[in-house]
């Protein structure tokens, strides 16, 4: 396998007493769309800003392109930054800020206006070259950040949460057309967001990050189908998570009780292990079939538009979340219900300490 | 509600204010105009004034001395002001009460102290011979130089302040943003940080260039005589020449000056402010 484009290793970085990066290791490829996904505090910006030069590491190295740039000052480490609040220059226009970049790396003059109109049409902001900052929209606002990113050609581009400030139909819009961009362009990315559906939506790769580590680095699917850690289950989508105690263990095949009754799972652990039991909701079916079937009173119905979430309770205490196309005709709160679910969709993991179950 | 129409009750809490100045300030000044223009001389007073070539030395020397005054103020100050902006907690305290202190200061203490300083056996003469950058002392007080060092170190805060608190709320991330896009330190701060800080600069000019146009009581006690501005010449033709026609005119040339310069630089903060 060729080196990684991007390649960090053993990056930390603490303030006072306080861990932000703890050791992390990552490797992007040429081309590959990254997402830092963790709730705040995790590390993701901080580590964003040691790629970006913003910020240097206690310890670890930064290699770029096959160079080292862990001390490199950020005006020449050739990357392009989209931050939260896009930082656009307000004494600027909105093609001024694009030809920011340009006219500071002393691009020839000729060359600008010509470089400016193609990002500004790529971003489709051509008509508004002329304006000032101030009159523009988030939307248009974020547009022209990422034009001015781009139009100096960085080897990478790293984006802050740049959506965080829009309302959801224009994000979903930007997330598309972002994509799209980077495609046309061919630009490698790393995107720091806390929102699990963007990083879900966006990613070649996600890394889940929590407490300064990245927890797992996986494709989307993967991280939402088989969530390695019971942090990365509970961050990434929803799920039905029941404490238990794995009594028997055969041949990768272990049954735990649980709250809501014994249900079989893949994996191997000791009997007397203290687990973790995780079921994402789609994959519980309503009336029972498959290998773990128990019984769960309704306890709630929560409408969503084209889903159903049912909330259920089990007689002994656990609680289960399932979600449906249509909520079964008849079915009140208070009615008991079988529910089951395929061994094979049953995540295990050890029980997560005190603290971090809290 | 028509309260466009009706008067803001807010405006009463200015009363007060408006009072006190229209009556210690406002008619006063009014007296000064009316006796400039309609006293012994008239409009013609003007006339005889821009007529005395003297008159030109003395308004050379308060548009020079004020100038060179500003100047040193915003070669002083805008580094000062920079570093108040970006240092943080206790360093910024400290350094605000450096700049803020010295003002409850009179003018008429440091103005002596000055005077020792820049004497031929002061400390700045003893420090210039002893280094070797003068081969014997010298006196500063009494010249041109030591009263724009004087003046400069008394105005400074009025430069610093309307600086930092335009600094203040430039967006660190705008230079941050700048250095990912390939600007170099400098290329940063004659691109970003200089041209969004035009309007505290333009304050900072107006609050030293006004004050420091009208000094009174620096140039007397640092200078002397022999070097006469518009606000020293206005306090000798009342004081001791007993010529309050020429008082109340070289009076009513210096209003007019800085009423310019406040007008001209508020004009131009604005338009500056508006584009940032």
């Amino acid at each position: 396998m060729t080196a990684a484009f991007l390649d960090i290793t053993g990056a930390s970085k603490s303030f006072g007493s306080a861990t932000v990066l703890d050791g992390v290791d990552l490797a992007v490829g040429q081309a590959e769309f990254i997402s830092l996904l963790g709730p705040s505090g995790c590390g993701k910006t901080t580590l964003l800003r040691i790629v970006a030069g913003l910020m240097t590491p206690d310890t670890g190295k930064v290699v770029l392109d096959g160079e080292e740039i862990t001390r490199r000052p950020p005006h020449r480490r050739d990357i392009g930054v989209v931050f939260q609040n896009y930082a656009l220059f307000p004494h600027l226009t909105v093609a001024e800020n694009v030809a920011f970049g340009l006219k500071a790396r002393g691009a020839p003059k000729d060359t600008i206006a010509p470089t400016v109109s193609r990002f500004l049409s790529l971003v489709q902001m051509s008509a508004f070259a002329d304006r000032s900052i101030k009159a523009l929209s988030g939307g248009q606002q974020q547009r022209v950040a990422v034009a001015r990113a781009l139009a100096v050609g960085p080897k990478l581009l790293l984006l802050d949460e740049p959506f965080s400030a829009l309302d959801r139909k224009l994000r979903e819009a930007m997330q598309i057309d972002l994509r799209r961009i980077l495609r046309e362009v061919g630009t490698t990315a790393i995107f720091v967001t806390h929102d699990q559906d963007e990083a879900l939506t966006m990613s070649d790769r996600i890394a889940v990050m929590y407490r300064g580590r990245i927890e797992q680095l996986d494709t989307p699917a993967e991280i939402y189908h088989r969530p390695t850690t019971p942090f990365a289950l509970d961050f990434v989508g929803l799920s039905s998570r029941l404490p238990g105690t794995v009594v028997s263990e055969d041949q990768g095949t272990v049954a735990v009780e649980t709250p809501a009754g014994t249900v079989r799972a893949p994996g191997n652990f000791i009997p007397g292990s203290k687990v973790l039991v995780g079921v994402r909701p789609e994959r519980i079916m309503l009336g029972g079939s498959g290998e773990n079937v128990i019984q769960a009173k309704l306890t709630d119905a929560v409408f969503q538009g084209a889903r159903v979430q049912l909330h259920f309770e089990a007689p002994e205490g656990g609680r289960l979340m399932v979600e449906a196309h249509e909520a079964p005709a008849g079915l009140a709160p208070g009615s008991t219900l079988s529910l089951g679910w395929r061994e094979a969709d049953t995540l295990l993991y050890p029980a997560p300490a005190e603290e971090a179950a809290a | 509600m028509s309260a466009a129409r009706r008067l803001d009750p807010v405006l009463l809490l200015a009363a007060p204010a408006v009072l006190y100045l229209a009556i210690v300030y406002g008619l006063p000044l009014l007296f000064l105009l009316g006796r400039s223009l309609f006293g012994a001389g008239g409009l013609a007073s003007f006339g005889s004034f821009f007529a005395d070539p003297f008159s030109w030395i003395v308004l050379g020397n308060t548009l020079r001395s004020a100038a060179l005054v500003t100047l040193v103020c915003l070669v002083i100050g805008y580094p000062t002001a920079l570093v108040l902006a970006r240092a943080g907690g206790l360093v910024q305290a400290a350094i605000l009460v450096a700049i803020i202190l010295p003002l409850s200061v009179g003018v008429v203490v440091k103005a002596f102290a000055w005077q020792i300083v820049l004497r031929r056996d002061g400390i700045v003469s003893q420090i210039m011979t002893g280094i070797g950058l003068w081969s014997e002392p010298q006196r500063l007080l009494f010249t041109e130089t030591g009263l724009v060092i004087g003046a400069a170190n008394i105005f400074v805060p009025f430069m610093i302040l309307p600086i930092y608190s335009v600094l203040k709320l430039v967006d660190p991330r705008l230079g941050e943003a700048a250095a990912t896009l390939g600007a170099s330190p400098v290329y940063r701060f004659f691109k970003v940080a200089l041209p969004l800080s035009l309007p505290g600069i333009v304050t900072g000019i107006a609050f030293v260039f006004s004050m420091a146009a009208s000094m009174y009581v620096i140039p007397s006690l640092v200078i002397g005589d022999r070097f006469q501005t518009l606000a020293t010449l206005t306090g000798r033709s009342f004081l001791f020449m007993r010529n309050e026609q020429l008082g109340s005119t070289t009076a009513v040339v210096l209003l007019a000056l800085t009423v310019a310069i406040v007008v001209a630089s508020s004009w131009l903060s604005r338009r500056l402010g508006g584009a940032s």
